[in-house]
């Protein structure tokens, strides 16, 4: 017991005094939150250039900066053409001369280059218009939408949509890294022998070896999450206890890939690129920066057994607040953990070498 | 507790190749034992069986009425090892280090201790990633001591070490004969085999060749005397000389292996007035182990 106890403190000593290597471990995920963290915020509000003659415009602008889905600037009316052709700005919103008694014509120019974000502008625009003329003209509407969202989360940003894959993607490559190239690294420089010449039994080598990459792990999932969150203003919600139950089982099911590698591999110039072969197409395909559902049918139906897949199926839930622990697509996405776990756990037994 | 280490027909053969060929020694207590051979000669192979690293193909191996096959376990916990080529967490101090290997045994000795016996003291708390092929090598041999044991394998503990640091490797393994702890340990240097070895075996293909005492060893197959000249002098095959064994001619001198000294030496002054030629660089020696190696194996000890 003793020894697993300093194992595991020298393992994490090791793991500290690692600064290049604990400095990779969190660029990437935080610069990539930072990045994306822009990207979020100017897509949640439409770039709205008002364009009204003298006089009108302070009034057509209140109505706009009310609502939170416009970001107006008021401009020229050659300005703004040449901006929205450019793709500066969402589309521009030409305001006529205010007719006494029939109705007015605002025009909207967009640029339809992305079929997708033209349709939102128009949409919301036009929605928003038709709106206002309910409440200016003083007669209670016949419908009223009341939109009512299905879970209980905030809308939500492509950022919030990133950390959980983020924290899925960095669960895999802590684990993968750490255990196939750390380990193969110890057995090239003759360390794992020297081990093998005293009592130390292998289990003990191993448990140590797991939990310090899990501490590893949840310490750099707790420092991203906490960025997201606080800084990047990530609206999220963090149920500790399923979370953490995730990227546990995430990261058991990603060393024991990482030690079934190890084991079968003699240097570090066979595992990396092994680890590579096995973590490229999980951090594309298994819904990190884009949802499954938009790979084709038949990849996607395959996709969905991967590892990386279920973690980041399971935080993104957990995270949004669509699935609680007892929801069913949770426990699918924890089932699918243990099979891996189990099954990946009884190939790396077998298939360990020392040298 | 006097256990004797004992190895029956050990072999381990890789592939078609037979690296360690039915070796059988015994290695009495207390005494440090030589392992000399050539490159490749199957010493760390035959080393790592007996520590319970490689299981050999055949044979058994005992430390006293420890079957080591069947338990490495219970072996490894008593045994202090020195791997030929092995390495330590390269971020951890040395302290730190020691104080890893001292957390493996039940039976184990002071950290601090040790630190002072091997003079590391000012290393203590230096990252092993940035110690000397000598401080490393003092760490590896205190790695092997942590648990106290009563028998110690050095591969060749001394490799890299300049001739000060050779010295005090020395002095310690000769304090480890005095604590009574048995030493087996491998080299490449004569002159380390005759000052520290009681006993050697000398190993070539896998096969001991022979065994004994230093002594022993050169009177068995040397017990005459060596001439050494000048190779400029001329001496070579077609020169029948008196009571030459054997000669041969390497890099600037050319040794010649005499059953009779007087005979050899007088051949030669009266060989070199008939020609006409000049003696430079005469010496007499008796044969060392050296010799004993060459003549055995055919083969200098490094080359
Ligand atoms: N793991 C292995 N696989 C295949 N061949 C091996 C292996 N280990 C050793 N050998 C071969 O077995 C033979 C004996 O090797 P060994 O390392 O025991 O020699 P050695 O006497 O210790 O040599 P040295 O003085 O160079 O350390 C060599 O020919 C070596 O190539
Ligand atoms: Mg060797």
């Amino acid at each position: 017991m003793n020894a697993i106890l300093v194992l595991t403190r020298s393992l994490l000593r090791q793991t500290i005094r690692n600064r290049q290597g604990l400095f990779w471990t969190l660029f990437f995920p935080l610069v990539l939150m930072f990045v994306f963290s822009f990207l979020g915020n100017s897509q949640s509000r439409v770039n709205l250039a008002v364009v009204s003659p003298r006089g009108q415009s302070a009034a057509v602008m209140k109505v706009f900066q009310r609502s939170p889905l416009f970001h107006v600037t008021k401009m020229s009316r050659r300005q703004a053409l040449q901006e929205v052709q450019r793709g500066q700005i969402d589309a521009a919103l030409l305001v006529p001369l205010a007719a006494a008694d029939h109705t007015t014509t605002l025009t909207l120019r967009y640029n339809n280059a992305n079929a997708v974000s033209a349709g939102q502008v128009v949409g919301s625009v036009e929605a928003f218009v038709a709106q206002a003329d309910i409440a200016l003209s003083g007669r209670p509407p016949l419908f009223r939408v009341a939109a009512q969202a299905m879970t209980h989360s905030h809308s939500s940003t492509y950022l919030d949509f990133l950390l959980p894959g983020i924290l899925a993607l960095m669960t895999m490559q802590n684990s993968l890294f750490g255990i196939g190239a750390g380990l193969t690294r110890w057995k090239e420089q003759g360390v794992l022998r020297r081990f093998r010449a005293t009592p130390v039994k292998p289990v003990q080598l191993l448990a140590a070896t797991i939990v310090n990459y899990m501490v590893v792990g949840l310490a750099s999932a707790a420092i991203v999450i906490g960025f997201s969150t606080t800084i990047l203003h990530a609206s999220v919600s963090v149920p500790l206890g399923p979370i953490l139950l995730v990227l546990l089982l995430g990261m058991a099911s990603f060393l024991s890939i990482g030690f079934i590698v190890a084991g079968l591999s003699k240097s570090q110039e066979a595992t990396i690129p092994i680890i590579n072969l096995i973590s490229f197409p999980m951090m594309f395909l298994s819904g990190v920066f884009f949802p499954v559902s938009s790979l084709p049918r038949i990849l996607a139906h395959i996709v969905q057994y991967f590892p990386l897949t279920y973690v980041a199926d399971a935080l993104r839930g957990l995270m949004s607040g669509q699935l609680t622990l007892g929801a069913s697509a949770f426990r699918t996405d924890i089932i699918g953990l243990v099979v891996w776990i189990v099954v990946t756990g009884l190939i790396a037994s077998r298939a360990w070498r020392w040298e | 507790m006097q256990k004797t280490l004992r190895l029956e027909n050990v072999t381990k053969r890789y592939g078609a190749m037979t690296a360690v060929d039915h070796l059988t020694l015994t290695v009495p207590s207390g005494i440090v034992f030589g392992l000399l051979g050539p490159n490749g000669a199957g010493k760390t192979t035959t080393l790592e069986m007996v520590e319970g690293l490689r299981r050999p193909d055949d044979g058994r191996v005992w430390w006293g009425e420890l079957d080591v096959v069947r338990h490495p376990d219970e072996a490894r916990s008593q045994f202090g090892v020195q791997l030929q080529s092995s390495a330590f967490f390269e971020l951890l101090t040395v302290k730190e280090t020691l104080e890893l290997f001292h957390s493996f045994y039940r039976r184990r000795l002071a950290v601090s201790d040790l630190i002072s016996r091997l003079g590391l003291e000012e290393k203590q708390n230096a990252r092993v990633g940035g110690l000397s092929g000598g401080q490393r090598q003092r760490l590896a041999l205190a790695a092997a001591l942590i648990n106290d044991p009563e028998v110690v394998f050095l591969d060749e503990p001394s490799a890299g070490l300049d001739p000060q640091a050779r010295r005090n490797l020395w002095d310690v393994i000769l304090g480890l004969k005095a604590e009574g702890r048995t030493v087996v340990l491998t080299t490449h240097y004569m002159e380390e085999a005759e000052v520290l070895a009681d006993r050697l075996a000398i190993i070539d293909h896998g096969r001991v060749l022979d065994e004994g005492t230093p002594r022993e060893l050169i009177q068995r197959h040397m017990p005459a005397s060596v001439v050494e000249v000048s190779r400029s002098v001329g001496i070579n095959s077609t020169v029948d000389l008196p009571a030459v064994r054997r000669m041969e001619e390497r890099d600037e001198v050319t040794t010649l292996v005499s059953d009779r000294l007087e005979d050899t030496l007088v051949g030669l002054v009266n060989w070199a007035q008939r020609e006409g030629r000049a003696i430079t660089g005469l010496t007499t020696r008796n044969a060392t182990l050296e010799d004993v190696f060459l003549e055995l194996t055919g083969r200098s000890l490094r080359e």
